[in-house]
């Protein structure tokens, strides 16, 4: 096995440095290095979008980029994004509209919508489905994710 | 009836919502163990061969391996699996395949290593050396004489086959103005939840005990599968069941389970495994595929009198499902319709596709696509309208509670109401008009109906008529423990699990009721414990079973607890206990509200002060109540019995277009008007149906997986098996009719799986009226634009199975 390698990265405002094998996905280093295993594995090959994280203010793929690539960036996750005590909008809405049902593609979602939300403040249900179209969720068909990102739009809390 | 109905019926928040949003829940792959090693396997690149030689040392050297599990382990360790129904002749099933393999995917060796990484890295390094020899992947094929043997030791690749004859089927068809023939296909889908199958193993040597978090959603029933195959006593294994991220009768291979924990026994530390998705697709399981051959009596008018059914299903290379999706199509093979006479004929066979499981539904949607299919084709025939034909056959809404042939007991429905509620939502007259007109503008419009029964809860009896009378399993149920803490708060726990579906909320409201107290004051952990939580053989979550069951423990535990409390209440305010009220938190005197106690008072007393007089004998405050469903039946002597016990139903209605270029099929609206009786959290219930309904869409347009000639899976990622996205499913909309169940006490029934069961058959019609101009017949899913373009380009008048 090659060398390990030495990273450096900001990880919801919290700077971190680690040593990790270059093969580590960026993914995997959340969850078992880090502990943040609101980060979910859904395929390891991109589709289902259940890994997605923010690398410097862009959704990405974690478990499509390895651990390095993360080096001198920030990465935003799902426990980056509300507390209990204070729920992110597009949380609230989640929790309002039943946006979720075994809860495992919403971290990715939640993430999605966000950048969704920040490029476009008032997006069209057809908009909020293309946005969305990167991340699987087997449960809920979709309906009441839309009108939980639509309700989050038109109050316009979303940061 | 409960008491106060102040929580059941609101669609409140889930309780469940707030971790899952936060920090992403707290499922299988977020758990650890000092020193836990990581699971991968060497899989079957074969459908079906002989397992010549295993060479696994060059991996035992490998740095950081652990230990490794053959077929040769698990012979000598472990028992061959038992069916969830045993089978009068079973072949020997084991955890990593023994001597043969008999899917490309199955297990062959399994290596517990430092990471998985390392496990991985040592499984590339296993020679196996196989004898290959041809497969057989059909069920047709599977049939014939000269047919490959995929189990020799049971001569045959039959796992079950037997006629049910229901009613004078004879009489019906010499009574009949016209026959009507159908043939129509099924094929293998799976609703694939989003989080894998997992399980993490602990071996105990000194007593000889194991402890397992993982994956089923028939706790009792796998830990007793556990026990029976380490031969070993169910309480020397502890099974906790985390929050499962999706399940729909996927995560019931408990093969998987007792490979990970013979691998913890050999390695001699805790073993952990995450399926991956490749895994996952190759050999989690797939719903059956099948192929069904129908015969009506009918009359001129459209009144269908009796139909013959006669069904193969290939159940793949595996056993723990045989015969289930057969047996469970008896509970809807009347659908909505008075059907004088029913006979079927069922055959479960097995080939070298990867082994069935229960998928959402589990046989149900292809028992509604066949009969729906068949009421289309008996209106086209006729000529009649498709709305038309449905309201000449429906049980009336004076009929229930009705009995069907096979001998289920509809509990409540009025379908005529709900199919008008559906077509009045979509406009039915004026979208035919505009059909028409679209027609002459060469624009293919299509109008699709379905109209079902959506059974729930299961009475487990049903096996009976594969194994016999003397099966111990019968019935369906569930357990609940109710405790009161000593702050004035409720505690639930139940042999139900949570795969999403938020049971936790639903029960806390059911309670909260019962008990008097705010919502937030009844908690329900999401984590099943063998070691704490009541079960029965029934228990867990599958076969829309909550409505009717889980619910009914909870009450029956709350209500001896609340028996408890008021005795120690009225002990406490010297009054009588039929003069007590019981609200907010408080138990007072009727009429003199400012005479009471707090049940955090009463409770703390229960616990802390044993030198008390104990009013009901003991001290504490807390209730266990077992709950079995008195309509589960065993089978009569005409095979009839109550496969399942609630029945639900909906209308989906689907309008599609199909570009006469492309043939790529666009669904303009989607309705949907459904009737479970009365809902706990009608916001669960609503998502329950979306969620559903997209299965089914999804299973109609999307999603195959397909075999190569060599029994190879073509559909092994997600960019071959294809899901649905936001941004190729239809918004759902539609309406709830409410018929409540005169048979469940909250008068509930069933919903969560029921449109998975509706939704392929609204496609199938739609697709079929969208394309009348054409004159193609469709028999078969998923309809996807290539082979639509296919079948039409070639002239063909009928969209079949894939050949």
């Amino acid at each position: 096995m090659s060398e390990k390698i030495s990273i450096t990265a900001t990880i919801n405002g919290v700077q971190h440095t680690a040593t990790v094998e270059p093969r580590r996905s960026l993914v995997d280093f959340l969850r078992h290095d880090l502990g943040l295993v609101g980060t979910h594995v859904g395929c390891e090959h991109g589709v289902c979008g259940a890994c997605t994280v923010m690398l410097d203010g862009r959704t990405v793929r974690s478990c499509l980029l390895f651990a390095a690539q993360a080096d001198g960036s920030e990465v935003t996750t799902i426990e980056g994004i509300g507390t209990d005590e204070a729920l992110h909008p597009l949380q609230v809405a989640f929790q309002q509209h039943h946006a979720l049902q075994c809860g495992f593609c919403t971290p990715g979602m939640i993430l999605a919508a966000l950048e969704l939300l920040r490029d476009n403040a008032d997006p069209s249900d057809e908009e909020i489905r293309v946005g969305l179209s990167g991340n699987l969720c087997m449960c809920t068909g979709y309906v009441n994710i839309v009108r939980a990102v639509r309700a989050a739009a038109r109050d316009g809390n979303v940061r | 009836m409960s008491t106060q109905a102040k929580w059941v019926g609101q669609a409140l928040e889930r309780a469940e919502d707030r971790t899952l949003l936060t920090r992403g829940g707290h499922f299988i792959d977020d758990l650890t163990l000092p020193g836990v090693a990581h699971a991968a396997y060497v899989r079957s690149p074969h459908a079906r061969a002989k397992i010549r030689h295993i060479d696994a040392s060059r991996a035992l050297d490998h740095p950081g391996v652990y230990a490794v599990v053959t077929g040769e382990d698990v012979a000598q360790f472990t028992r061959p699996q038992r069916g969830r129904v045993p089978l009068p002749n079973s072949p020997r099933v084991y955890a990593v395949a023994y001597e043969q393999v008999r899917y490309v995917g199955e297990p062959v060796v399994g290596i517990a290593a430092v990471d998985r990484a390392t496990a991985e890295d040592a499984a590339d390094l296993v020679q196996v050396e196989y004898e290959s020899l041809p497969p057989v992947l059909d069920p047709e094929e599977a049939l014939k004489p000269d047919a490959p043997l995929v189990f020799e030791e049971i001569g045959s690749n039959v796992l079950w086959h037997d006629t049910f004859p229901y009613g004078d089927v004879e009489a019906a068809f010499a009574n009949a103005d016209l026959v009507v023939n159908e043939r129509v296909t099924i094929h293998r889908y799976s609703s694939t939840p989003l989080e894998t199958f997992g399980v993490m193993a602990r071996y105990e040597p000194a007593t000889h005990s194991f402890t397992i978090w993982g994956h089923t959603q028939q706790p009792a029933q796998d830990l007793h599968v556990l026990a029976a195959a380490f031969g070993v006593s169910p309480g020397q294994i502890r099974l906790i069941i985390p929050p499962m991220g999706g399940s729909f009768g996927n995560k019931v291979r408990p093969l998987f389970i007792i490979a990970a924990a013979l691998l913890a026994r050999k390695a001699g530390r805790p073993v952990k495994w995450i399926e991956d998705r490749r895994e996952s697709l190759l050999a989690l399981g797939h719903a059956a595929d099948g192929i069904m051959d129908m015969s009506a009596a009918v009359k001129a008018d459209g009144r269908v009198l009796a139909i013959k059914f006669r069904n193969i299903e290939n159940e793949g290379a595996g056993i723990d499902f045989a015969g289930r999706h057969n047996l469970l199509m008896l509970s809807n093979i009347a659908n909505c319709y008075r059907l004088g006479a029913i006979s079927y004929e069922g055959y479960s066979v097995v080939t070298n596709r990867c082994p069935v499981v229960a998928n959402r539904g589990i046989g149900k949607p292809f028992m509604c696509f066949a009969v729906e299919r068949m009421i289309d084709a008996v209106a086209r025939t006729l000529n009649l309208d498709r709305a038309e034909i449905r309201y000449r056959n429906f049980i009336q809404p004076e009929a229930f509670p009705y009995d069907t042939p096979s001998g289920q007991t509809y509990d409540s429905g009025n379908y005529p109401e709900m199919l008008r509620k559906a077509l009045a939502l979509v406009d039915y007259d004026s979208l035919r008009r505009e059909q028409a007109k679209g027609r002459e503008e060469g624009r293919l419009l299509g109008i699709g109906i379905a109209t079902a029964v959506e059974p729930g809860g299961s009475n487990l009896a049903y096996g009976m008529l594969i194994s016999g009378p003397s099966q111990l399993l019968s019935g369906q149920g569930e357990a609940a423990r109710v405790r009161l803490e000593t702050d004035g708060t409720a505690t639930v726990f139940t042999g139900g699990l949570d795969s999403g579906q938020g049971h936790a909320t639903a029960l806390a409201q059911i309670v909260a009721d019962e008990l008097g107290l705010n919502v937030k004051q009844v908690r329900v952990p999401t984590t099943f414990d063998s070691a704490s939580h009541p079960y029965v053989m029934t228990s867990g979550v599958y076969s829309n079973k909550f409505h009717g069951h889980d619910t009914v423990a909870a009450i029956g535990a709350a209500r001896k607890v609340r028996e408890k409390l008021l005795q120690r209440a009225g002990a406490q305010l010297e009054a009588n206990v039929a003069d007590l009220e019981l609200n907010d938190g408080r138990i007072f005197i009727r009429g003199a509200p400012q005479k009471g106690i707090t049940i955090a008072q009463v409770a703390s007393r229960a616990y802390w002060s044993l030198a008390d007089e104990q009013p009901d004998g003991e001290p504490g405050l807390e209730a266990l109540y077992y709950y079995s469903n008195p309509l589960a039946n065993r089978p009569d002597d005409k095979k009839r019995v109550r496969v399942q016990l609630g029945f639900a139903s909906a209308a989906h209605v689907a309008v599609v277009e199909v570009d006469p270029e492309t043939f790529e099929i666009k669904i303009l609206r989607y309705v949907v008007i459904h009737d479970c009786g009365r809902q706990i959290n009608p916001g669960i219930v609503e998502g329950q149906v979306h969620g559903a309904t997209a299965h089914g869409i999804a299973a109609a347009l999307f999603e195959e997986f397909t075999y190569d000639e060599n029994g190879q899976l073509l559909t092994t990622s997600f960019m071959d098996y294809l899901k649905p996205t936001a941004a190729d499913l239809p918004d759902i909309e539609g309406d709830r009719l409410e018929t409540p169940s005169p048979l469940t006490l909250l008068g509930t029934k069933g919903v969560g799986e029921g449109g998975a069961v509706v939704a392929p058959a609204a496609i199938a019609s739609a697709v079929e009226d969208a394309l009348l101009p054409l004159g193609i017949h469709i028999s078969a899913l998923p309809i996807t634009p290539s082979r639509l373009f296919e079948a039409v380009s070639s002239g063909m008048k009928l969209y079949e199975k894939r050949k």
